[in-house]
Order: C-alpha cells, then sequence, then structure tokens
C-alpha cells in the first residue's frame, strides 16, 4: 500500500519514492498499454512516456491515492489517443485535466472482458483452416516458414489465408460493434 | 493485394518480435490494411503480454524520475539522460570537490568513491591480470578490454591470456558469448546476470561499502596514477588490497590475499570515460561462419574469482595440477550455481573437470554406482558414468558416452564431482589434488560379507538372462536397486506383482557396491527382507547384469 508521503516525496522528485509508485503500479499500466499496442517495445516506452506526464501533471496538482492507478491508465489512453491522431495528421493534445480516473478503470475491465469474449466467438466462427492459421501465426507466434510447413502449405498460401481469415474476422467484429 | 498480404504478414512478425511496427507511426493509405492490423491486435490482445525485464520498474522510475526534473517530455526512448552529461568534465569537478573533503576513512572513501561513480556515464578501460606465485615470481594471465556503463550493459574482450578472442556482452536486452576457437555464439538470457567482471566499477565499490573494515595503507603510484591504498576486511573472506585513484576516485588496482599458494592483482593499465558505451559495440551480429547456441548451460568466465562470484561460493582449485595436465578453462554452469574447471593433458587426448555446487540434497549415489570413499564421506564411482545425479546433472550430457568416468561426493555442504575420459587412477589424483582425506576405490576383491540365507543360481538360465539384456530387453537388470526390488516384491507377493511395487524403489539402498558384488538394504516395516545380496556372475562390467544370490531377513 502506498503512503500519502511517498506521493508528496515523489512530487519533489525524490527517486526512491518514485521508485516505489513505479514497482507497485506499473505492471498495471504496462498491461493496459500493451493490450492497446500489442509489442513490448511501444509498450516500455509507451509506459514511460505516461510515468513522466503523470507525475509531473502530479507535481502542481493533486489525486487521490486509491485513483492512482486509474488516473495512469487514463493518461496512457490519451497519449495512445493522441498518438493515433497524430499519425492521421488531425493531432490533438491530450487534456489531462479532463481525466475522470475512476470512469477509466471501470470502463476499461468491462470493455476488455467483452471485447476477448467477442473475439474468440469471432475466432470460432472462421473455417478450420484460417482458424489454424490465426492460432499459429498470432496467437502461438510461429513464422510464416513455420506455419508453412506445420499445415503442410507454401509459404505464399499461408499469406494468402491469413489475409482472408483476417478480413472474414474484420467484418464479423465490425458487425458486432 | 500481393503487396498487402506481405505487408500484413510482416506487421504480425513484428508484433510477435515485441518491436513496434513502422505503421504505428506512419500514416497508412490503404484503410482496409489499417483496418486488418487493427484486427490483428485485438486477436493478439488474447495472449498474455511479453512482460519487460526485471529491472524495467527501477528503468522506468529513473527515466521518469529524470524527465519529472527536466519537465520535458519527447516522445524518444529516454533510457539515455542519464548518461546524458559530459562525464570526464563532471568526474573532474567533482573530483576538485571532494578532494577537501576526502581523508582516509570508512565514509569519506566509499562516499567519494559513490559520488564520483554517480557521475560516469560509462567507462572502457584495459584490465591486465596478474599472478604471484609463493617465490613472488609473477606471470600475466590475461588481458581485457573492457566497455561498461551505468545501466549493467558491458563488453568485455580477452586481449590476452588463455582465453583469449572470447567476447562477453549484455546489452540489456540479451546476453552472448563469442568463443572464435568453436566459431560459436553462446547466448543468454541478460538477466539474471549477477556478475559482470573483475574490478567492475560499480561492484566494486559496492563490495568496500559492505565491507566490516576499511584501513589506509599508504600511497603508491600504479599505471603512472597516483593512488591511495586502502585494506579491506569484508564481511566473512579474506582481507584484500584497493588503491583508489587520487584524481578520480574511482578504483584502480585490487590484490587479493594469498589463497592456494597464489595471488591475483587486477590493474586498470588504462581508462577513459564517456557517457555511454558506443552502439556498435552493444549491437549483436552473428559473425559469418559462426553457430548460434542458445541456452547454453554454461558460461566461460577469466578466473576463479569470476567463477566464485557468480556461484556464490569459493570454489576449491587444485594445489598442484596432476604432472601431464594444464588448465583450459573455467566456466560457471548448472543455473550459474555450479563452478566448472576443466583441464586437458599435454596430447589433448584427456580432459578432466572439477564440478562444484553447495549440496542441495543428502548425497544419494546412482542405484549402478561403485560405492567408495573420499576422506570419510561415500563416494560415487561410475565407470562409465550411466546416471547422472547431483552436480552432474547439469543440461550437459554426461551419461551413456563411452569412455567417461566419474567420481562423486559431498564434503562441508558440498558437492564434488570429478569427471574425465582419463583412467580412473588420474580422476583420483585430481581429487588429492583438493581433498585432504584419502580416496578409496574398491579393488572388486571377493566380499567378506555372507548372506544368511543363499539362493540357488543356474548359470545356464543367468547366461541367457545376459543375453536377452545385451540385445536391449530388461534393462534393470543392471541396476541392483530394481534387481533387489523385484527380489523383494515376489517374496512379498509370489504369484507376481500388479500395478505399485509393494516396496519403493526409495526406501532402497545401495551400501556396498564394488562392482561385482552389492548389498541393498531396505527400510520400512512392509518389507520381510532386510538385506538383499548381489552379484554380477556373468560378466563384471557396467553391462553386466545383476543376481539375487541370498539376503538377510527381517530380524
Amino acid at each position: 500500500m502506498l503512503k500519502e508521503e511517498t506521493f508528496k516525496k515523489a512530487q519533489d522528485g525524490d527517486l526512491k519514492s518514485i521508485e516505489e509508485i513505479c514497482s507497485s503500479t506499473w505492471e498495471a499500466v504496462y498491461r493496459f498499454i500493451y493490450y492497446k499496442v500489442q509489442n513490448r517495445q511501444e509498450a516500455e516506452d509507451m509506459t514511460q512516456e505516461t510515468y513522466a506526464k503523470a507525475l509531473s501533471h502530479f507535481k502542481d496538482n493533486s489525486v487521490k491515492i486509491e485513483q492512482y492507478t486509474g488516473f495512469l491508465k487514463t493518461v496512457a489512453l490519451n497519449i495512445l489517443r493522441d498518438k493515433w491522431r497524430k499519425k492521421k495528421r488531425r493531432g490533438v493534445s491530450v487534456d489531462i485535466e479532463t481525466i475522470k480516473p475512476e470512469e477509466t478503470a471501470v470502463e476499461d475491465a468491462a470493455e476488455t472482458s467483452a471485447q476477448r469474449e467477442l473475439i474468440r466467438k469471432a475466432l470460432d466462427s472462421l473455417n478450420k483452416e484460417q482458424r489454424m492459421v490465426i492460432e499459429l501465426r498470432i496467437l502461438k507466434g510461429y513464422s510464416v516458414k513455420e506455419t508453412a510447413r506445420m499445415m503442410k502449405k507454401k509459404e505464399s498460401t499461408i499469406r494468402v489465408l491469413q489475409y482472408r481469415a483476417l478480413q472474414t474476422l474484420a467484418s464479423i467484429l465490425k458487425s458486432d460493434d | 493485394m500481393d503487396n498487402n498480404e506481405k505487408k500484413l504478414s510482416e506487421y504480425i512478425d513484428k508484433l510477435n518480435a515485441e518491436k513496434k511496427p513502422k505503421e504505428h507511426d506512419n500514416p497508412m493509405d490503404s484503410p482496409e490494411l489499417e483496418e486488418l492490423m487493427d484486427t490483428v491486435r485485438k486477436v493478439r490482445s488474447l495472449r498474455e503480454p511479453a512482460l519487460p525485464d526485471a529491472d524495467y520498474p527501477k528503468k522506468l522510475a529513473r527515466a521518469a524520475g529524470g524527465q519529472l526534473r527536466q519537465k520535458s517530455a519527447t516522445g524518444e526512448r529516454k533510457w539515455a539522460w542519464l548518461a546524458g552529461t559530459a562525464a570526464i568534465a563532471a568526474v573532474a569537478v567533482l573530483v576538485l570537490m571532494l578532494n577537501f573533503v576526502l581523508y582516509p576513512g570508512r565514509t569519506d572513501i566509499v562516499y567519494a568513491m559513490e559520488q564520483a561513480y554517480k557521475e560516469v556515464g560509462a567507462y572502457h578501460g584495459i584490465l591486465s591480470i596478474v599472478e604471484t606465485n609463493l617465490k613472488g615470481e609473477e606471470t600475466l594471465q590475461a588481458m581485457r578490454e573492457v566497455w561498461s556503463d551505468n545501466e549493467g550493459r558491458y563488453f568485455v574482450k580477452e586481449l590476452e591470456g588463455f582465453q583469449k578472442g572470447v567476447v562477453t556482452v549484455n546489452n540489456g536486452d540479451k546476453k552472448w558469448q563469442v568463443c572464435p576457437n568453436e566459431k560459436k555464439v553462446y547466448v543468454f538470457s541478460a538477466f539474471p546476470d549477477p556478475y559482470r567482471f573483475t574490478l567492475e566499477l560499480g561492484n566494486e565499490i559496492n563490495d568496500v561499502k559492505d565491507a566490516a573494515k576499511i584501513k589506509p595503507v599508504g600511497e603508491d603510484t600504479v599505471a603512472g596514477r597516483r593512488a591511495s591504498v586502502f585494506e579491506i576486511l569484508p564481511k566473512g573472506g579474506e582481507a584484500y588490497r584497493i588503491w583508489i585513484d587520487k584524481e578520480t576516485k574511482l578504483p584502480l588496482q585490487r590484490q587479493r590475499a594469498m589463497t592456494n599458494a597464489i595471488q591475483y592483482r587486477i590493474t586498470y593499465t588504462s581508462i577513459e570515460f564517456s557517457d555511454n558505451i558506443p552502439g556498435e559495440i552493444l549491437a549483436y551480429d552473428l559473425p559469418e561462419g559462426f553457430e548460434e547456441i542458445d541456452n547454453n548451460p554454461e558460461l566461460l568466465v577469466n578466473n576463479i574469482e569470476e567463477a566464485g562470484k557468480i556461484a556464490g561460493f569459493t570454489p576449491k582449485v587444485p594445489e598442484n595440477v596432476p604432472d601431464g595436465y594444464a588448465k583450459d578453462s573455467i566456466a560457471v554452469a548448472k543455473g550459474m550455481k555450479a563452478t566448472k574447471l576443466s583441464y586437458v593433458s599435454e596430447n589433448k587426448k584427456s580432459r578432466v573437470i572439477i564440478l562444484q555446487e553447495k549440496a542441495t540434497d543428502e548425497f544419494k549415489p546412482a542405484s549402478t554406482a561403485v560405492l567408495g570413499k573420499v576422506g570419510n564421506n561415500t563416494a560415487e564411482i561410475q565407470s562409465p558414468v550411466q546416471q547422472s545425479l547431483g552436480v552432474l546433472d547439469g543440461g550437459i550430457l554426461y551419461s551413456g558416452m563411452a569412455d567417461i568416468c566419474s567420481i562423486r561426493w559431498q564434503e562441508s555442504g558440498f558437492e564434488y564431482a570429478v569427471i574425465g575420459d582419463a583412467p580412473m587412477d588420474e580422476l583420483v589424483l585430481f581429487i588429492e589434488s583438493i581433498e585432504k582425506g584419502p580416496v578409496e576405490i574398491p579393488s572388486g576383491e571377493e566380499t567378506t560379507e555372507k548372506p544368511q540365507i543363499k539362493i540357488p543360481v543356474d548359470l545356464g538360465v543367468e547366461e541367457n538372462e545376459q543375453k536377452s539384456v545385451d540385445a536391449g530387453h530388461s534393462p534393470w537388470k543392471l541396476d541392483p536397486v530394481y534387481v533387489a526390488q523385484v527380489f523383494v516384491s515376489l517374496k512379498i507377493s509370489p504369484e507376481g506383482i500388479e500395478g505399485d511395487y509393494p516396496v519403493n524403489y526409495e526406501d532402497m539402498k545401495v551400501i556396498k557396491n564394488n562392482g561385482i558384488d552389492a548389498i541393498v538394504e531396505i527400510s520400512g516395516n512392509a518389507t520381510p527382507v532386510r538385506r538383499v545380496y548381489l552379484k554380477k556372475l556373468i560378466r563384471q562390467d557396467s553391462t553386466g547384469i545383476w543376481t539375487v544370490i541370498g539376503y538377510d531377513p527381517v530380524a
């Protein structure tokens, strides 16, 4: 359990307190970001950016301790959204003042669980070959070459199969939205 | 369409490699492709995320804390901010300040070193390791080039010595060792990596910090630099001397106490400081013609001290290497818990290895082993090695290899094994070089112990049994414990054994095995038999079957 004093010290830049906060909260934040970006490199960088932004904001404002993880997730979400927007050349900066951490935390858990259920259902509706290629390539992380060997198919066939399987999945998931 | 299939496939590959795809930064011109990539991420979210290395929270705190102080947040990777100072200048400024406060005494020297080291982003040095014997004769054991930074990354290249050419690198993501002689690159996980290299500044300062006593003993000049000399008494262990550069306030040389008639002196013959280690030094690149070996169970080290630091104990070293043999390598194996000293004969035909680790279990010899003694301790003698137990069980397959013999024993909380493709008497010489007590190897003479009840034996039947085992059937007949277990079980259930044996294999202990005769003792109340006497009647080597020749009933 983090103490209020730790947060105060962290605001003053005390490395030990920042370490304490990071070590007790980082995993939830990292997992939240990873869930969206699906790669370790980006998740590590964005987690770092999240803490830098949150701590910086925290220096001038006060957030209840129990809401801290929710707050961090919301900062992370805003950074993510901002990045996607910037990518589409419609840059909008994060408005950290409007964050309502308690809402983000609840929405996040419910949303994630529902989304997973939808994805599983969508996977079940693929034909056997398509499901297998998705399982091997995306869920188990095999290369095209390995997948081709396991499914006894050409590498080019695997690429076509996975493309079509993802098209089918995308259309199922879109109709569920 | 073909192009999109390829792009999508490469996108999946990138995520599988846990790297950021370029598509996450750049806008895509195909909305369909973007949607499919989004679908890939959604599907992939069913997987458990790849978590960072164990030191990530610390790195995170340092980086985030640094940014908090700097109040600048860009989107780049920011680990390097700490090293972003001009280290040499900073060290010099700091040293000027510290010169006023440094006087002999524990707190001040530790403080001075800590403060000086804090300002060092990275350093590059040449280390010499000199060995001195009892007569005071010095030999240069090794020269190594080292790079190290304050985030645990390092590069070590052996310039001279018996491991010349070997390069060891940990770049934070992976650790690898390039062995040019073998044309192999061994890859290890970057974490945990308990020890970097001898006289690594960070570790050295920590050792001094944790010492029980620090005593100034004078001044000296090392590699043309003035240094203060301190005697350090660690908590446990022998006292040693350390030379601290008067200008940089960082360790320059260390000399261990004389152990096993040898003393080591490690010196930075040159050292320079920089912001960070050049990227190309830490980049993993498999040299052409080299084979990459993943999950290598062994890590080569330069000296006994490094081996000891990694394994967590100081291994015994032969006082006198038996004639005709020379030291070949020092390694740490078995999850970095066992030390492995290798020796090779002059004609390079025989190799002997001394394995050592902290004993974790009660000593239990292999059931097929001959039993002897090292000092007062039971020794497992295998010729050839048939079962790899205890310190032999380290991911390296010794068993089943022809002509490999071993002697294994425990002594004062440690387990040892001497193993090699050398004659048994040469293995004994190695044991005698590290153990004081006598080594007893059974000569295979007739045992004087006789069973209370003899079992008649039909040699014709046994000869046929031997042929059957030679053909690959019933291999359990080569194991005296199994043969005894079947015998006792049939005594309990003469009609035959169904399901589990009525006596457990674990309740049976070989109390004698000289390679020809064996006695197995059975504990517990479930047995009517206390001791089973066995003999190799047909062939007296490791391929000979055991036959029960008698037993002692429970009294």
